[in-house]
């Protein structure tokens, strides 16, 4: 208690007055830090190649900037300075030691050497003194080939060893922890960088790891055996220098000279997080976070990186047709095409079409055209938005704060969502905001842990109307915030009132607004929704439904809003995916797609940025890309579509909306006009706001892929049964 | 193609090739040359060995052709690998299980993705795809433009400018300092 901070001890007691002093000694201390004017820049030497940096700079940040790497396990980009793997000894002249590059800030005229003779017999050193005590298993050890620990060791480590182990005693040798169905543990080849515990306090904000004992009994683990409880679990594989944390669907299956690597978007969630697909023969074995400093910096969430095994299962591998028995048949892609091509000369233009949440541009725009040029006029996506004409403002549907711009904002409001689990790249965003710019956090909706402290309003919705006529305390905070921002989940704006709420905080922007920044945000958590509506969707299955086809396209829709009931008895359902899901059982025609790792595709994300995936692997089976699958159609149907190539078909994105061809640049939104939504009543109703992914056992199974995903069953099974051992210990607590 | 049009395409590459070596020498004067200019001191350049200096002015030196050369009519490449394939030029992303750099900084070209397989003999990754292990590294994404028209592939650079990297604030004091919430609970 005395090494706790005070603003701990104080927001300990609990009593509002407290809470409200703590945050007012945190900030006059910031104020009081804060220097008036931009410091002068020192010089310093990094092997007598001079460079100017700020005061404050480190040696290893300055070697950086004039392009030497030091060595280093312990230090990372990311990670607080923790300064105890030593690797990044350096000799600096006119001190009598090395000083470690991490953690001293530089002096002026400092000369710093970074390849001298010292340097050289620091890191040596070091590195013995690590190997001394990491086993020799690299030939069975899952990092070799993608190691630190080796790499460093054949480029700065001794050429031979003084390890003679006269006693006999062997190495040193530390029991492996379970910590979960994700990340395996060989705790023995651990050097104690503390990355991974680092990670989990700082990024993932979930104290579960930490340290025990000292010296050489030191120990990485849980402490008492639990399971790493947090959706960014695999990202501690990432950093882990060694192999002591590894991936554990992927333990003993390839060697990093083996697989392919292709670079690509994650399409599990709105972040649109850049990927590389590791593959061989034919077949995607894991998933890695590629670093994107605007979208996922180097992280990935636990889904996106784990639910690749949902790739290779309950996939459609043939074209199938309903017999009259009702029984699903494959057929050739021929017979498929004929049947769907009958039954659309039949439909008379009563055609419609629902995009799902893994429905890619390209295919969304060749099933509008198709459907157009059938004089059908019914395209939506399957979740719903707000009624009327919101989705023809592109601000209204964006997150226009940009989830790198997050990081800069001082004050949030959450509306009915919870970004832990609905966008967890972004919720580190927000984390990064609450540790590093003192940002505060309030939400309306149900409570739920975020991973760092907020106020919980309650989940009335009458609050939202409190907030933003400024009556509510925590207008004040928005009101008085450099850059204040309003996340709004997707899923509330599904609700009746959907409306009456967004436009009631579009007003309430419009006030909060400052130059280059637009406070609205809406979270989206599908990954085909912005670019969905980018090309002109409009928002509601149940738009679909109204319409009544005798012909109707369910293109990658697999969230079950469209049920066989709602349909007219004579609809022909047609289901274009990569997965047998909740949409193809509905089907009367089964036309096998490609997933994301198959195919070249544009997938645009919650901030509106259009990224492109790459084709890892081929489809499997007789499945085709989704957009070659419409156009074939269309060819039978007689009303062929003008694009052949996936070029000509970019070419008519392009006409569309000439952003969605800027690959990875952000088009800005603009603001939202208040005008046109001034007739929509205002009127929110009572209904509790609530979100659907509440913990983190519903966060691991939302969509086709990772339902199928043998590897995110393990994880739920995980979560349950350590709440099932909390309680426990929690009712033998209380006897 | 015609016998004809054959010894023409070669011609023409013959005598480019006059001319690049002509351009080659030019380079090595220049090269040499620089050294008597009193220009503000580089201490790379200073401090480093003659061989080294040697060895950076050949690498240095650029091959320049005053026109467009297509190679594809005489490269032996079958025409579907020309027209259909397009080239990706990239620079290659970080490993995110290491930390190491220095793999990164040159230019790669990828052709798009076809279909390998499990070979049942040996449990090998087989591919029909002849171009699947081209792996070619250039110095600048405008190298690797030249050699894909000069092959006649179609390409196009996926690669988003480079913004400059915010230099972020390392202290290690802050897992200490009593104010902030950078404080480290667990270490």
């Amino acid at each position: 208690m005395i090494r706790a901070p005070l603003v701990k001890a104080l927001s300990a007691l609990g009593s509002p007055t407290h809470q409200i002093a703590s945050r007012a000694v945190r900030t006059s201390a910031i104020v009081a830090q804060t220097p008036a004017k931009a410091p002068e820049k020192i010089e310093v030497f990094v092997d007598d190649i001079p460079v100017q940096v700020l005061p404050g700079t480190t040696v290893l940040q300055a070697a950086a900037l004039v392009g030497v790497e030091i060595p280093r396990f312990c230090y990372h980009e990311r990670l607080a300075v923790a300064g105890n793997c030593r690797m990044c000894l350096v000799e600096v002249e006119k001190s009598p030691k090395p000083v470690a590059a991490c953690a001293m800030p530089v002096m002026k005229g400092w000369r710093i050497k970074t390849n001298s003779d010292l340097t050289r017999k620091a890191r040596e050193g070091v590195m013995e003194f690590l190997l001394m005590n990491h086993p020799l298993d690299c030939p069975i050890c899952d990092q070799g080939g993608e190691c630190d620990l080796q790499d460093q060791a054949m480029a700065f480590g001794s050429d031979r060893s003084r390890f003679t182990d006269i006693h006999y005693t062997g190495k040193r040798a530390v029991e492996d922890k379970d910590i979960g169905p994700l990340v395996k543990t060989i705790m023995t080849r651990c050097i104690h960088c503390t990355r991974c515990v680092r990670f989990a306090s700082e990024i993932a904000g979930v104290d579960d790891l930490g340290t025990t004992g000292r010296g050489n009994d030191m120990q990485i683990g849980t402490y008492v055996e639990k399971l790493f409880l947090t959706e960014l679990s695999g990202n501690v594989i990432d950093l882990c220098p060694v192999g002591a944390l590894t991936n554990k669907p992927y333990s003993f299956v390839a060697r990093p000279w083996e697989i392919r690597k292709v670079s690509s978007i994650d399409v599990l969630d709105a972040v649109g997080s850049n990927i590389v697909v590791s593959t061989r023969t034919n077949e995607v074995l894991r998933i890695l976070p590629r670093e994107n400093e605007d979208v996922n910096e180097e992280w990935l969430a636990d889904k996106s990186r784990f639910a690749c095994d949902g790739l290779k299962r309950q996939r459609l591998i043939a074209p199938m047709v309903r017999m009259p028995n009702g029984e699903l048949q494959a057929v050739e892609w021929e017979g498929a095409l004929i049947a769907v091509a009958k039954a659309l000369k039949k439909a008379n233009g009563q055609v419609a079409g629902v995009a799902g949440q893994l429905a890619d541009v390209e295919a969304m725009v060749a099933l509008k055209d198709l459907i157009n040029r059938l004089e059908g006029e019914t395209v939506v996506t399957e979740q719903g938005f707000i009624k009327g004409s919101g989705t023809d403002v592109r601000a209204n549907y964006l997150l226009n704060s940009t989830i790198a711009g997050l990081e800069e904002a001082d004050a949030v409001l959450l509306v009915g969502t919870n970004p832990r689990y609905e966008a967890p790249l972004v919720n580190t965003r927000l984390r990064k905001a609450y540790v590093h710019n003192e940002l505060q956090i309030a939400s309306i909706g149900p409570k739920v842990d975020l991973s760092y402290e907020h106020d919980n309003l309650g989940s009335d919705p009458a609050l939202i109307k409190d907030v933003c006529s400024g009556s509510h305390a925590f207008s004040k905070v928005l009101e008085g915030a450099k850059k204040p921002a309003i996340i709004i989940g997707a899923d509330l704006l599904e609700r009746e009132d959907g409306a009456a709420i967004h436009a009631t905080i579009v007003e309430y922007c419009q006030k909060l607004k400052k130059p280059e920044w637009n406070p609205f945000n809406v979270l989206q958590n599908n990954a085909a929704q912005v670019g969905a509506y980018d090309v002109g969707y409009q928002a509601g299955a149940d738009r679909a439904i109204k319409a009544q086809p005798k012909v109707l396209f369910l293109l990658n829709a697999d969230a079950g809003k469209v049920t066989r009931e709602q349909l007219p008895k004579d609809c022909f359902v047609v289901y274009i995916g990569s997965h047998g899901d909740n949409g193809a059982s509905i089907a009367d025609a089964v036309l096998p797609g490609a997933a994301y790792t198959e195919k070249q595709a544009i997938y645009v994300n919650t901030e509106g940025r259009p990224q492109q995936t790459l084709p890892g692997v081929s489809p499997p089976g007789m499945a085709r890309e989704d957009w070659k699958i419409l156009r074939a159609i269309s060819e039978v149907v007689g009303t062929p579509l003008p694009y052949d190539t996936l070029d000509e078909l970019r070419s008519r994105l392009e006409d569309i909306s000439p952003h969605l061809t800027r690959l990875g640049e952000l088009e800005p939104a603009g603001f939202n006009e208040t005008g046109a939504q001034a007739a929509i009543s205002k009127s929110i109703s009572g209904v509790a706001i609530d979100v659907k992914q509440k913990e983190l056992k519903d966060y691991f199974m939302t969509d086709a892929i990772s339902r199928a995903s043998p590897t995110m069953a393990k994880c739920i099974s995980a979560v349950n049964k350590q709440q099932r051992q909390d309680e426990q210990s929690k009712q033998s607590v209380a006897i | 193609m015609s016998l004809l049009g054959r010894v023409m395409c070669l011609r023409t590459t013959s005598t480019s090739l006059q001319i690049l070596n002509s351009t080659t020498n030019k380079n090595a004067f220049r090269c040499a040359s620089t050294k008597d200019t009193d220009a503000p001191l580089d201490p790379k350049t200073a401090l480093a060995r003659p061989e080294e200096l040697q060895q950076r002015c050949k690498l240095s030196e650029t091959i320049t052709v005053p026109t467009a050369v297509d190679m594809s009519p005489i490269s032996g490449v079958p025409s579907e690998q020309l027209k259909q394939r397009r080239a990706r030029i990239h620079l290659p992303p970080k490993h995110a299980m290491q930390s190491g750099t220095s793999n990164l900084k040159n230019w790669q070209i990828e052709f798009d993705n076809r279909e390998r397989w499990e070979n049942p003999l040996m449990g090998w990754a087989s591919t029909g795809d002849p171009l699947s292990n081209l792996n070619l590294h250039f110095g600048s994404k405008d190298e690797a433009v030249t050699y894909c028209e000069r092959n006649g592939w179609g390409w196009y650079i996926d690669a988003k400018v480079p913004k400059p990297k915010k230099q972020k604030k390392k202290s290690y004091g802050d897992n200490f300092s009593w104010n902030k919430r950078t404080r480290l609970s667990t270490k």
